[in-house]
């Protein structure tokens, strides 16, 4: 009976505090490699502990006695746990991907007929200053638009640019796209809008290092902010104030910190190793 | 290796379909095309076959993007918007995506919205950088 009981514990701590937790270490900010598989080691145990709670129930009492008053709605409980979480992730993917898509095939057809090749980038005419990217496995794309070629000096673009290139070869729209499965499948209860938050930051911090191998702190810097200064809404949230702004405070802090990346990897290793050695594996050759 | 024909053959469908609304964007203001002067016009530039021409303003009429007019015996077609609008529209629904989050990283933006406050916490953590 210990067996599912660890794994539910388990799964509500890499649920809730947990993740709660490591957005409020901002340590985690200057180690952003290991931070980001750490975060992703958390959610994985999280999700395969809660599976695990839930099945490992479901054998011991099938598996000590037959369906008895008692041990009967523990079991139809548990298979109704166990079906949420992986039916609702499930949903959540398909229905996240599936409007990942959309947005991004219709990005690339319009911008095919309304963009202008510049060298590697694609230019649109607007008076937004605006820079991003449509991540691809095939045609990636990195898009800005003319606002941003006059008001960037030269630095600056190369800086925006090798920022943008650093998300598409890294991929990072798919750990993005992961998180935002989550949060979509558990919006509640979860902590997973801090998680997915801070991987966003995450994701712009290794970003912006990429960058600074081909430009200096002070082009990036400056960059941000002509591009945040361009991009004021009226009545706009006040929401990425705390990103941007650690954004560039991380810049003038770029010394390497061996011993936190190694405590840090450890960390996301024991997350999704330990709990399967010791508690799943003796539950499984039990069985 | 069987995917790189058709794959040629897609891209060059999309650079076609920029082709010929570049044709359209250029005509004056409620001129109307038929395919053969779109064909000729585009000919001179490349090779390129009276029929395919046909079938690509005829996918554009079916993404909206021209207006197909039967005119007598033969259809005549016009842009649906102006380039700048159509530029435009596409803008607002890219910093829409942008800004709200809401359907996901389909597009992963250097830097999203900020408010004048976010503008001014920048400028001094700016600042504190160039100590």
């Amino acid at each position: 009976m210990i067996t599912p009981f660890v794994l539910g514990l388990l799964a509500v701590a890499l649920a809730g505090p947990v993740p709660a937790l490591m957005a409020r270490w901002r340590g985690l900010h200057h180690t952003p490699f290991v931070a980001m598989l750490l975060w992703q080691s958390v959610a994985l145990a999280g999700v395969l502990a809660a599976v695990g709670a839930g099945l490992s129930l479901f054998t011991h009492t099938t598996g000590t006695s037959d369906l008895t008053w008692r041990t009967g709605p523990i079991t139809v409980l548990t298979v109704l746990i166990t079906v949420t979480v992986v039916g609702r992730l499930l949903l959540s993917g398909h229905l996240v991907g599936t409007s990942l898509r959309v947005v991004r095939r219709q990005q690339r057809q319009e911008l095919d007929l309304l963009a202008e090749w510049r060298g590697r980038v694609r230019v649109v005419e607007h008076d937004v200053p605006v820079a991003y990217c449509v991540p691809s496995v095939t045609e990636p794309r990195v898009v800005v638009s003319d606002a941003t070629l006059t008001r960037l000096d030269e630095g600056q673009l190369n800086a925006v640019f090798a920022h943008e290139r650093a998300h598409l070869t890294a991929r990072h729209d798919l750990v993005l796209e992961a998180f935002t499965v989550l949060h979509r499948a558990f919006p509640r209860w979860v902590s997973s809008d801090a998680a997915l938050r801070e991987v966003r930051l995450l994701a712009e911090i290794l970003a912006d290092r990429a960058a600074l191998r081909v430009a200096p702190a002070k082009d990036l810097g400056g960059a941000l902010l002509a591009m945040a200064t361009g991009r004021t809404p009226e009545g706009a949230m006040g929401a990425s104030t705390v990103d941007l702004v650690e954004r560039v405070r991380l810049l003038g802090e770029l010394r390497p910190r061996p011993a936190q990346t190694v405590l840090i990897a450890l960390l996301g290793w024991a997350v999704l190793v330990l709990p399967t050695g010791l508690v799943v594996a003796p539950w499984l050759t039990a069985l | 290796m069987k995917r790189t024909p058709r794959k040629q053959a897609k891209a060059s469908l999309g650079e076609l379909e920029r082709a010929v609304m570049d044709v359209l964007w250029e005509l004056p203001d409620g001129q109307d095309v038929t395919v053969r002067e779109v064909h000729t016009t585009l000919s001179s530039t490349r090779d390129v076959a009276y029929t395919t021409v046909m079938t690509v303003m005829d996918r554009l009429a079916r993404k909206e993007l021209v207006v197909q007019q039967k005119s007598g015996r033969a259809y005549r077609y016009h842009p649906a918007t102006s380039r700048a609008e159509m530029t435009a529209d596409m803008m607002r629904g890219t910093l829409s995506t942008l800004g709200s989050g809401e359907r996901g990283p389909a597009l992963v933006a250097f830097v999203e919205e900020a408010s004048a406050e976010d503008v001014e916490a920048l400028r001094q953590a700016l600042a504190a950088l160039g100590d």
